[in-house]
């Protein structure tokens, strides 16, 4: 720890925690840098939540990682720095990989203009996500600067303090302000495999099935606000060429009416009873079709929370069945999976863009004060 | 050849699980055997897990062993529940609900009626819109009559969906044989519906040399007889012959690893880039290199080439017997468990430089991998100072441990000009969150979806063989240049490996 750090003492710092050094070098300990990852942590507390995060992220994708977060109180250094080494023997026990943590605890002034700093500390050439947990500032200059910066930025619109406005925001300006960036939303990881779960549904001859959508119905916990699930149905929107039927919402509502190539289609958010630290999870979702031969697709969680049941009934009748593994992913897993795959995701853009048409349109002059 | 008629499914855009197969029958001749219950089954059941595995998908299990359905089901699960540590008894019974077993004779034309009723049957019930696999994971010698069967009971018929067979190698045991089984099963099939498996080519390493190759431009450049010295392909067992021997008398170490495995290596290595990443296009750049191996005749095959069998030795500690002491072989067995060769390919890009392949039972390790070793550069500057200097390698490791080493020299910190050849590493296991897949789940999902890429069309089995019989000829018709055993097992093989290498700076490498 020092003050009046530059990106040299850090780098010093971080060499002199790989100097070859009697046993460890006897170990075959390596350097691996996959990536850049930055994060932001709007306290102390979510400093540690944040940093926990990391250090198992850092399993998946060995990197440099950067955490950025206020100093606890005024009359600390204005910036003060932590290195730290990172090694994992998952791979190998006689070859570790090993990557670095570097933790920057600033005033909050300082951290508005600390991005440049940060930009130092990078590995050149690796890409840098920017991971920011809390909720859409409206002006914030390091997270702007990030943001245009960065490869892509990762939000998790699960922790939006205000949703509607956040997610509306995100749908309004994003691509126009940040066209270099890549946005990523966790909440969307969190929700493929339902995505993929469902689309197994309709594969090969049950296609025809996804004309005759009537009713799709979403369950969550009850308690907790039903974004996942409105992303859920949006995606299907989106996929299956469904427009919004309603007035714009201002609030989250249990029912969204679509209109379909085929007519008018239901879908109904259903809160269900749940324990309070699942509460945010989607427990089931039935899509029922009429025509000749009605049917219901449903995929359900099991009473076993490692796995889920996927159905479906053609005139009343099973015709298939089958169980597959599902579990839960923490804030790490969401991460390590996004971080596999740099492309941008054309279906969540769309999906976002759904989204956009269902919501009320964001409070932007407040976007504009903040800016000026 | 008919597109599989799947209705398009927009909900499958974008997932990362878009490769999944279409709905599809996989009909397995050889149910009870081992590859089946340790490779074919966990390789499905990874692709189920990962959502790549049709919900529309049935499994048929055909073999002489006299099993129900529920023998058959209790077996696979037995070995996986072992196998997999998180193994869950409700996901298995759902991913094995339409496993069935047929039991029966290969030259009962009975099953093969009884089992074209079963699939059009599974079809109406579950969806599979006529599409079948037939993967023959049998001995060899009943390849000709399953396939000819399937051919009259109508299975290869494309009329309603697609209908493949996948061929296990050894694809023939000599030219003679491996063309005689072109012939028959292209009587069957055409060529489009056959997949020849060699289940090296499923390999994440193995498929990674095209992408190394070919989406990077530093290679490419020095890629060529102007800066290549040799290449030496190394596929090495510490294992003995195990359970083996009745196959490994008659095959020995070239039909075992060379036609198919190393030759495959050989080409994806030294083929010219094809004009677009398709399968005809790749395996005719393969083909080429096949028919571009300098031919052996009876001369120059004492020169290129260097056999061996293992003696009696020590490996981690332990005795181990020689070959000629494991159950099932004869004492007096000439059969090699050792080959090197070197190879010329008389094209352009290589000519001259040897290509030194390498195979075999127990040697100190287990390791695959390729090494292109670099010429030294033209004008040694350092040649009073540094004699730790090496020429470079390129080192591209296909098992265990995948990855890709550089070997270069570089100045060690000090007062005087001491140089030392440093490693710069690449590991997919440090680099990649993700575990690479097994060989087989690439390569029973590339059948079902109709991507031949990664298997070996049948003009190329022939070639590979073609270019092998003058070796195997000989050795089968000579008594060994040294009598056998020649290396004791432990040790890196025999010394006449050595000799054939000719220059002072070439030495097979300790892998």
């Amino acid at each position: 720890m020092t003050s009046d750090p530059s990106a040299q003492d850090i780098e010093r710092d971080l060499t002199g925690l790989w100097k070859p050094q009697g046993e460890i070098q006897a170990s075959g300990l390596r350097r691996i840098y996959t990536t850049n990852l930055v994060a932001y942590a709007s306290d102390h507390e979510d400093g540690y939540r944040v940093e926990g995060i990391l250090g198992d992220v850092v399993q998946y994708h060995p990197g440099r990682y950067i955490l950025v977060r206020p100093a606890a109180d005024t009359t600390e250094a204005p910036l003060r720095y932590y290195v730290s080494g990172r090694c994992l023997s998952w791979s190998d026990p006689e070859k570790r990989v090993c990557c670095d943590m570097v933790k920057l605890v600033a005033q909050k002034e300082v951290i508005e203009n600390l991005y440049g700093f940060v930009f130092s500390i990078l590995v050149p050439d690796l890409p840098v996500e920017f991971w920011w947990p809390g909720d859409m500032p409206y002006y914030n200059s390091f997270f702007e600067h990030m943001a245009k910066q960065a490869t892509r930025v990762w939000v998790d619109s699960a922790k939006f303090k205000d949703p509607i406005q956040s997610v509306g925001r995100l749908a309004a300006f994003w691509h126009n302000r940040y066209p270099r960036t890549t946005l990523a939303d966790m909440n969307w990881i969190r929700i493929q495999r339902w995505q993929a779960l469902l689309a197994e549904l309709f594969d090969g001859d049950w296609a025809k099935y996804l004309k005759q959508i009537k009713q799709v119905t979403i369950e969550y916990g009850e308690g907790s606000t039903p974004l996942r699930s409105f992303y859920l149905a949006a995606w299907l929107a989106a996929q299956l060429g469904w427009r919004h039927h309603q007035p714009r919402l201002a609030a989250f509502t249990d029912r969204l009416v679509f209109q379909g190539p085929q007519g008018e289609i239901e879908v109904l958010l259903k809160p269900v009873p749940a324990p309070d630290d699942r509460a945010d999870r989607i427990f089931a979702v039935g899509i029922m079709t009429e025509g000749e031969s009605p049917a219901l697709f449903t995929v359900v969680r099991d009473e076993d929370p490692h796995t889920v049941i996927a159905r479906s009934e053609i005139n009343h009748k099973l015709a298939f069945s089958r169980v597959v593994t599902f579990e839960h992913l923490h804030s790490d897993d969401v991460l390590a999976i996004g971080f596999k795959h740099y492309e941008a995701d054309p279906v969540w853009k769309r999906t976002l863009q759904m989204m956009g048409t269902i919501l009320i349109h964001p409070d932007m002059t407040l976007e504009q004060k903040k800016q000026d | 050849m008919p597109t599989p008629v799947l209705l398009e499914n927009p909900l499958r855009q974008g997932l990362s699980s878009g490769r999944t197969a279409p709905p599809c029958s996989l009909v397995i001749y050889g149910a009870s055997g081992d590859l089946t219950v340790r490779k074919l089954v966990p390789a499905l059941f990874e692709l189920y897990e990962k959502h790549l595995l049709p919900v529309s998908f049935n499994l048929i299990g055909i073999s002489r062993s006299v099993i129900s359905d529920e023998d058959f089901r209790k077996k696979l699960k037995d070995f996986l529940a072992k196998a997999k540590p998180q193994f869950s008894e409700a996901v298995w019974n759902s991913f094995s609900q339409n496993f069935h077993y047929i039991a029966g004779g290969y030259d009962d034309f009975k099953v093969y009626q009884a089992l074209s009723a079963r699939l059009d049957e599974l079809d109406e019930k579950n969806g599979t819109m006529g599409n079948r696999i037939f993967y023959l994971s049998t001995p060899p010698n009943v390849f000709e009559v399953i396939i000819s069967n399937l051919g009259a009971a109508g299975l290869a018929k494309e009329d309603k969906g697609f209908s493949r067979v996948v061929i296990e190698k050894p694809f023939g045991h000599d030219l003679e044989s491996a063309k005689e089984l072109n012939v028959k099963v292209r009587e069957v099939f055409k060529e489009h519906q056959i997949y020849r498996i060699d289940h090296y080519l499923g390999k994440e390493t193995v498929q990674n040399f095209l992408v190394m190759r070919f989406a990077n431009s530093i290679f490419e450049p020095i890629w060529n007889r102007r800066h290549v010295d040799h290449i030496q392909i190394t596929a090495s067992e510490d294992l003995g012959v195990g359970t083996r021997a009745g196959y490994y008398e008659s095959a020995g170490i070239l039909r075992d690893m060379f036609q198919n495995h190393l030759f495959q290596v050989m080409c994806l290595i030294a083929m010219e880039p094809p004009v677009t990443f398709e399968a005809n296009a790749i395996r005719d750049e393969k083909l080429k290199i096949l028919q571009a191996i300098r031919p052996f005749d009876e001369h120059s095959v004492k020169h290129l080439a260097v056999r061996g069998q293992y003696g009696p030795g020590f490996l981690a500690g332990q005795k181990v017997p020689g070959y000629r002491e494991e159950e099932g072989v004869n004492p007096k067995s000439n059969t090699p468990t050792y080959a090197a060769i070197k190879i010329f390919l008389d094209t352009w890009r290589w000519h001259g430089v040897p290509f030194l392949l390498r195979s075999a039972k127990r040697l100190p390790k287990r390791t695959t991998e390729a090494a292109i070793q670099f010429k030294e550069p033209p004008n040694l500057l350092f040649k009073n100072n540094l004699n730790t200097l090496t020429p470079n390698v390129l080192i591209i490791r296909i098992q265990p441990d995948e990855g890709i080493t550089l070997k270069f020299d570089t100045k060690v910190p000090g007062m005087t000009m001491e140089g030392r050849t440093v490693n710069m590493d690449f590991r997919y296991g440090t680099s990649f969150a993700e575990g690479t897949s097994e060989a087989y789940e690439r390569l029973l999902l590339d059948c079902m979806l109709g991507d031949a890429t990664l298997f070996i069309r049948g003009d190329e089995a022939e070639a590979a063989w073609a270019a092998l019989m003058p070796v195997i000829h000989h050795w089968e018709t000579t008594e060994p240049e040294t009598p056998f055993p020649n290396y004791e097992a432990g040790t890196w093989g025999p010394v006449e490996a050595d000799n054939m290498l000719e220059r002072p700076w070439r030495h097979w490498r300790k892998v």
